[in-house]
């Protein structure tokens, strides 16, 4: 009788079960899984395990990057100020803490500024993660469907649009940021009404594409959003225009845009949840 | 197990570091090492199902579309499961040169499958140069990860190296 370790099944067995994964992910892949299809469930319980660390360090890096920051401006201070040195540390470590307490308060009150300017109904969050890999442009936030969170919804900071959500779990959820080149947010130039698609592109720059060559559009000018892609209500600002590429023979201008919100430094956000129809109708602020 | 924990240590570092780096900071991907060291060192069936969890967990923190490093992270698992049986793994150059031609694979079969081909025929020097330093540091690292990982076998009472036959 045949050994049954020596069947061609056993024998590639770690080829096999790899294939089939393989399969399985090709699946996910081409399927376009959505939120709450059984292939995604799983990913909510990734995102749970992980955020109480990536709360509690977040917290611990803020805390730690104050200090540092604050050793800095001790050391420009003691090299003019030798003697006093041990007691500038001492004031500095003390009021490090205060400053950071006064940003947040001064992020904190923008934020709400913006709340009730917007008129919107939106949600505040903490960014607490990046992008694993950085092969994406996108950040974890510390709210989830748990706040009224859902994918689609759109995400804004005291600068300007920021992006996306992609996903969600109960709380967390994770937000695909403008410079993502699969991000796609319609847009106009608010001057000269010259409509687009801005997104990302892989080299980590944020680009209005579709823009005619035939419109009018200069360098500095205030694109917005228009409001059409059911995403974000018109007129949030999302940038200026950078340079202008009026060279080649496309049908189109290759328009580089400077996003308003910092996508580098962002720590809270708001996500709108709910955008009023009289905010979509009325035109560009 | 072993392997579980790793992952989520690894995944929080690549979370968290990322965040409070410099703008354009190259941070080594830690998990596509772990993926490496399952397919060099682990021959058995449970290491590709492993492969496909750890992408599957890492598509829960990054990028847009869900299953894209499941499917990079099993393709890695399977070509360096490939790589061990035909070339001799246990030399101290060939893991870091693995980890190094797959985290290439991966940033490139990501931005192919996510952006298009065109895409990747569209990279600007500075940014291949990018990607290579990328893979680099990656490499760099991957030999102490290795080490960790082969000490927490041993206390563990795990085997270091697993063959297929």
């Amino acid at each position: 009788m045949q050994d049954p370790k020596d069947t061609f099944l056993w024998r590639n067995r770690v080829a096999l079960v790899g294939g089939a994964a393989l399969l399985l992910a090709a699946h996910m892949l081409s399927s376009g899984v959505k939120q709450g299809d059984t292939l995604a469930r799983p990913q909510g319980l990734v995102a749970e395990a992980l955020r109480p660390f990536q709360v509690a360090s977040a917290r611990m890096a803020q805390s730690a990057g104050d200090i540092f920051h604050h050793y800095f401006m001790l050391v420009h201070v003691g090299r003019e100020n030798q003697r006093l040195k041990e007691e500038i540390a001492q004031l500095n470590q003390r009021q490090a803490r205060m400053v950071e307490l006064e940003l947040e308060n001064h992020r904190l009150a923008e934020l709400l500024d913006l709340k009730e300017a917007l008129d919107l109904k939106v949600v505040a969050a903490d960014v607490i993660g990046a992008d694993a890999t950085g092969a994406a442009r996108t950040l974890i936030l510390g709210q989830g469907s748990g706040a009224g969170l859902q994918p689609g919804m759109g995400v804004i900071a005291t600068g300007g649009v920021v992006g996306k959500l992609i996903s969600t779990s109960r709380n967390a959820s994770r937000v695909m940021l403008l410079s993502d080149h699969n991000c796609a947010i319609d847009a106009f130039v608010q001057r000269s009404r010259a409509r687009g698609i801005v997104t990302g592109v892989a080299d980590d720059g944020v680009i209005m594409k579709y823009v005619e060559r035939t419109e009018d559009i200069k360098t500095g000018d205030a694109v917005v959003t228009s409001g059409l892609d059911g995403v974000f209500p018109r007129g949030l600002l999302i940038g200026s225009v950078g340079a202008i590429e009026r060279q080649g023979p496309g049908l189109f201008l290759n328009v580089a845009i400077q996003p308003a919100a910092n996508l580098r430094k962002l720590e809270q956000v708001l996500v709108i949840v709910q955008t009023p129809p009289h905010l979509s109708d009325s035109g560009a602020s | 197990m072993l392997f579980a924990v790793a992952t989520v240590v690894a995944l929080w570092l690549q979370t968290e570091v990322r965040l409070w780096l410099p703008a354009g900071a190259l941070f080594p991907d830690l998990v596509l090492i772990l993926v490496v060291d399952l397919g060099l060192k682990q021959h058995n069936a449970l290491s590709a199902v492993l492969a496909f969890a750890m992408g599957y967990a890492t598509d829960a923190c990054s990028g847009t579309h869900l299953g894209l490093n499941a499917f990079m992270m099993t393709l890695i698992f399977l070509l360096s499961y490939e790589l061990s049986r035909h070339v001799w793994v246990t030399g101290k150059v060939i893991g870091p040169l693995a980890v190094a031609l797959a985290d290439l694979l991966r940033t490139l079969g990501v931005m192919a499958i996510t952006g298009g081909i065109a895409t990747v025929s569209a990279i600007t020097g500075p940014h291949m140069r990018l990607i290579a330093i990328q893979a680099l540091i990656t490499a760099a690292v991957a030999p102490a990860i290795f080490s960790l990982l082969d000490a927490g076998k041993r206390a563990l009472r795990l085997p270091v190296r697993v063959a297929a036959e």
